[in-house]
């Protein structure tokens, strides 16, 4: 009997017999059925992950001719992980010569909108500085962060304190001054790094703060598209779903709350947005191939339908990719692979 | 076919609805039956299903927060038609709770929090980014059988070890319970690390330190 090598979703190793890793690709697929009610993988897109995960390759790639977008967000963050005490420049100049990346992103250790206001002016200058050696389109990207306006952190009442306490309209309230809030520091920022020169501006993990945090970013991307109607804006989420901290938070006629990616992409499109990152969490519980079935059923319908490009997002914690340090190439690679070819993506 | 008394205690949660889930314990302790029964096969099905849908995305925060409230409303009256001494509430059970030091995720722990105390428990929250020895301390002062912790990021998760490793040191491991919890946690890190109690989700800690209570 074979044995097939492969992870945990926290990076752990794993033998399983080709029986158990049909069992976990049919349950992955069954999930993702069940939470985000999208169609299950068909027979030969389950074959392909069976034969993936049988190949003994320890490192597997998309054929030639396949080849899709690399990007990186907050890459000057990442690379310090791994105590590599790069400036930001040269960091953004090793990901595009050394890491293979088509797009950058510059951004600041505060990685929120708010939060940059006050040192708004310096990054301009280092933006100049990056431009100036690197060639690869630059974004400039932050998060909304809509929990920086709480109290403590914040101006407003905090809702994790008034919901349990049974005040709903008042955390709902503070909910919505929250959302005015967060549009205005986003646009201020975006505003000025735009006509700064950067080529566009990424919205990173959007939703982190629940549905106030997603309609935010639509609101912040329809006042932009607004005012510039060449500005590129990617939007990248922080979740498969879109957790219901406020729960009865609308948009274009859509409630906010549970949406899953294509739903997500839908409402995003609408919005301006240029490039869409639809996301799918690992669970570190389950097996990488389960993982990855459930994330390419999920990921699936939004190559399909968009009128925009697809950068799915595959790094630790997401894309099946193992919630690890350091995630091992043998699934990184196929994880990547599949997405790739199964998802009909624009762009990693 | 008609909804039974335990469904209809089920329903009461899930539709956060406090009036009827009085109705059904006035109902169920007139017939003469046994209070925990309904507790069991109704109240905590009914918000085991609110946790389900909460981590699926159907439910939500709003919702879930409203269930737990009438939890506790249900729980508060059971335990009230008890005999004195027989009361198997929760309140004396002191629970410290915290996001660990260099994490300030703190969604899932709230979540986690409002089922505790709807569950009856007593839980000192300390908030987020919370050194280990802060913990170890407010559940000395406070009697506390458990410290549950929350770690987002795989950089923090060595904050749940050393939380082991100063109890053994205190001389408290044992005495304290704990229990860990967050995305990069899992069952084989909570043994290798030796926690007491692994929780996927708010729903299993809440069984997990019911069992440990019982086992003293």
């Amino acid at each position: 009997m074979t044995t097939i090598n492969t992870r945990m979703g926290d990076g752990s190793p794993l033998a399983m017999s080709e029986d158990e890793l049909r069992r976990d690709i049919d349950d992955g697929i069954s999930q993702a059925v069940e939470n985000a009610s999208v169609a299950p993988l068909n027979k030969e897109e389950i074959e392909y992950l069976v034969e993936l995960f049988k190949r003994p390759d320890r490192i597997v790639g998309v054929e030639p001719g396949k080849e899709i977008v690399l990007t990186y967000d907050a890459a000057t963050l990442k690379i310090k992980r791994h105590a590599l005490f790069e400036d930001r420049v040269n960091a953004l100049a090793m990901y595009e010569r050394l890491l293979g990346a088509d797009t950058l992103e510059l951004c600041h250790i505060d990685y929120s909108y708010k939060t940059l206001k006050p040192i708004v002016s310096y990054e301009q200058a280092t933006l100049e500085q990056a431009l100036s050696v690197t060639h690869s389109p630059m974004f400039y990207g932050a998060m909304p962060n809509l929990g920086l306006y709480t109290q403590p952190d914040g101006p407003f009442p905090n809702p994790m304190e008034l919901l349990p306490m049974g005040r709903i309209a008042e955390g709902r309230a503070a909910y919505d001054s929250m959302v005015d809030a967060a549009v205005e520091d986003i646009c201020f920022i975006s505003e000025i790094m735009w006509e700064s020169g950067a080529d566009g501006i990424n919205f990173d993990t959007v939703g982190a703060s629940g549905d106030p945090d997603f309609k935010a970013s639509l609101l912040a991307a329809e006042k932009l598209k607004a005012k510039y109607p060449d500005i590129a804006i990617e939007m990248g989420m922080a979740g498969e779903f879109v957790l219901g901290m406020h729960g009865e938070m609308w948009h274009e006629g859509v409630r906010l709350a549970g949406l899953y990616p294509l739903d997500q992409l839908k409402l995003a499109e609408k919005a301006g947005v240029t490039i869409f990152g639809p996301v799918v969490n690992t669970n570190a519980n389950e097996s990488v191939p389960w993982n990855l079935a459930r994330t390419i059923a999920i990921i699936k319908p939004c190559g399909e339908r968009a009128t925009i490009p697809i950068h799915a997002n595959m790094g630790m914690g997401v894309g099946a990719v193992p919630v690890t340090d350091y995630p091992p190439v043998d699934v990184v690679s196929r994880a990547s692979k599949a997405m790739v070819e199964l998802c009909r993506l624009d762009g990693l | 076919m008609s909804e039974n008394i335990y469904e209809k205690a089920s329903r009461a949660i899930l539709e956060h609805d406090e009036e009827l889930a009085l109705e059904t314990i006035k109902i169920h302790l007139d017939g003469g039956a046994e209070p925990m029964a309904l507790m069991n096969e109704g109240f905590i099905v009914g918000i085991s299903k609110v946790g389900d849908l909460f981590g699926s995305g159907k439910l939500f925060l709003p919702e879930l927060m409203m269930s737990a409230d009438v939890m506790l409303v249900a729980s508060q009256a059971l335990n009230e038609s008890m005999p004195e001494g027989q009361q198997s509430g929760y309140a004396h059970v002191h629970i410290t709770a915290a996001t660990v030091k260099g994490d300030i995720h703190d969604i899932g722990k709230g979540i986690g929090i409002a089922l505790f105390r709807a569950n009856g428990f007593t839980v000192h929250d300390l908030g987020r980014d919370v050194d280990t020895d802060a913990m170890i301390d407010n559940a000395v002062k406070n009697g506390s059988k458990i410290i549950a912790t929350s770690a987002l990021l795989t950089t923090t998760l060595g904050e749940q070890k050393k939380l082991e490793d100063h109890l053994k040191k205190a001389g408290l491991k044992g005495q304290i319970k704990t229990m860990v919890a967050g995305a990069p946690v899992t069952p084989r890190w909570a043994s290798r690390i030796g926690a007491d109690i692994y929780a996927e989700n708010a729903h299993e800690g809440v069984s997990g330190v019911i069992n440990a209570v019982r086992e003293g």
